[in-house]
């Protein structure tokens, strides 16, 4: 993290600036079997997660994010990593393996990455009460 | 670069730059020395004591220099401990933060209420404040009027009930002053929003009035400062307050950084949606050179580094940009709204701006808004 030019690391720039499987505009375009909700506009960070499930892996996702650079990143970062795995194996993915992908969010950005968990057990706690 | 951020730090002005990097070499004698060399180097200071009080109409004897801003806020603010703080919900930190702290029940009470506020450029009207202050009866005794002789405390020769204090940082340069007429006790300046240095500030304080130094250990600004004189800081300091005075800027500011800030605001309300203006631009209710607005359902963090990205500097009130719990008292305090203040987005104008920069910055600012109202977890009210 030393010397590098932009206040976050390589990582988490390329997710901001390119961020990937968000789901932009109308959540009708994505077909989600369930979708999970944390933070509140208030405090600054809003997160969804919605997920496609097929054979109890997470076939697909989308995510929407009203918060700032680590979270916009953490998100999308999160939406990589769950892809293909098992819900457990997705559900084990927690904050600090997200931070250790985006190469450390700086301390006080950690939240947001706990965020991205939450947001992930909150949609598999909807897919699997609703089954 | 384009470069919008002014009221954090202004770039430092070829001028100041050529009397420091002169300074370095000619006033590096201790100030406080009484040869030769330090003389000099105390001469020098003395000249920019009086080119400050001639800007803002005070006496030099009333000038103490310090190391900025904060440390100015602070020592009024200590001065009156235990005693009644009196503070507008616009004010920096380094005056809000103290005053919850060392505040208390004891006359005479302190007002400190900026000119105007640094985040959204809001003009204070202070003259009511003075006139309130002026109301209240003196008290027969305090500790603060003890005629014994302590280290720097100035023998009070203007009893009185209340004082007033007003942080003129973001002000000064901008607007004409004059600390007299507006009836101030005491006043606060900095030197690096105006194009000097960082780590230089003064002090205004009004001949007679209470005071109590906050650095104490040295014969210093007559007692009242101590700590060795920051002779190139300071002069760097003169050398943008001669520009102020030379140039008459706030002529500049009301005219061509005026004309610039509404132009921004007026096309960012007819080109975004779900923009809005947290500074009134009707003229007279804010400072020419702030604008500050809000993006529904956009976090200022984010905006601020898609900006960034681009080579477009701002600031934001967004609490995920400074690291805190709670975005802008500031904002909070004057739209009561968490949304809003979380995603506001700060643009203060220097005298270099140009229209070519609102063009840069229309450019791109659409587009960043548009992609975070649409990834965003927030729905757009219908307008």
């Amino acid at each position: 993290m030393e010397n590098q030019e932009w206040i976050y690391s390589d990582k988490v720039k390329d997710h901001f600036m390119n961020p990937r499987n968000f789901l932009f505009g109308d959540e009708g375009q994505f077909d989600y079997d369930a979708v999970g909700t944390v933070g509140n506009p208030v405090c600054g960070d809003q997160m969804k997660m919605y997920i496609k499930v097929e054979d109890n892996k997470i076939a697909d996702a989308r995510w929407k994010t009203y918060g700032c650079a680590s979270a916009i990143a953490s998100t999308s970062a999160l939406s990589e990593m769950i892809k293909g795995k098992t819900i457990d194996e997705a559900l084990k993915i927690d904050a600090k393996a997200i931070d250790d992908y985006l190469g450390n969010l700086p301390k006080h950005k950690f939240h947001c990455s706990i965020l991205g968990h939450q947001a992930l057990t909150d949609a598999v706690k909807n897919y699997r009460a609703q089954k | 670069m384009v470069y919008l951020d002014y009221a954090a730090a202004s770039p430092l002005l070829p001028e100041v730059f050529n009397a420091m990097h002169g300074a370095e070499t000619r006033f590096f004698a201790n100030a406080s020395a009484l040869h030769t060399p330090g003389h000099l180097a105390m001469n020098e200071i003395e000249e920019v004591r009086k080119t400050l009080a001639k800007l803002i109409g005070a006496k030099p004897s009333e000038i103490i220099f310090t190391s900025g801003a904060s440390e100015s806020n602070n020592t009024i603010v200590r001065t009156f401990a235990g005693h009644q703080i009196e503070t507008s919900p616009l004010e920096h930190h380094s005056i809000i933060e103290l005053a919850d702290k060392v505040s208390g029940n004891k006359l005479p009470k302190l007002y400190s209420y900026m000119l105007a506020n640094n985040e959204i450029g809001e003009i204070l009207d202070i003259q009511k404040i003075v006139k309130e202050a002026r109301s209240l009866t003196t008290p027969k005794e305090d500790s603060l009027f003890e005629p014994i002789s302590e280290w720097g405390k100035p023998l009070v020769t203007d009893r009185r009930g209340a004082y007033v204090h007003s942080d003129l940082t973001q002000v000064l340069g901008k607007i004409p002053i004059n600390v007299y007429e507006l009836g101030l006790d005491y006043a606060t300046f900095s030197a690096h929003k105006i194009g000097g240095p960082i780590g230089v500030g003064a002090l205004y304080v009004k001949e007679g009035v209470p005071f109590a130094p906050l650095i104490i250990g040295g014969n210093q600004e007559n007692k009242r400062r101590g700590g060795t004189y920051n002779t190139v800081g300071i002069i760097g300091f003169g050398a943008a307050l001669k520009k102020i005075q030379r140039e008459k800027s706030w002529e500049q500011y009301n005219t061509h950084v005026r004309k610039l800030r509404d132009l921004l605001a007026r096309r960012i309300l007819t080109e975004i949606p779900g923009s809005s203006l947290n500074t009134d631009i009707a003229p007279g209710k804010s400072l020419p050179n702030i604008l500050n607005a809000s993006f529904q359902a956009a976090e200022g963090e984010s905006i601020q580094l898609y900006l960034d990205a681009e080579g477009i500097v701002v600031s934001t009130g967004s609490a995920c940009a400074s690291g805190d719990i709670k975005p802008s008292h500031v904002l909070m305090a004057k739209t009561g709204d968490a949304e809003v203040a979380h995603s506001s987005i700060r643009f203060s104008f220097g005298l270099d701006n140009t229209e070519a920069d609102i063009e840069r910055v229309m450019k791109v600012l659409p587009g960043i808004i548009d992609h975070l109202q649409k990834i965003s977890t927030i729905r757009m009210k219908e307008t």
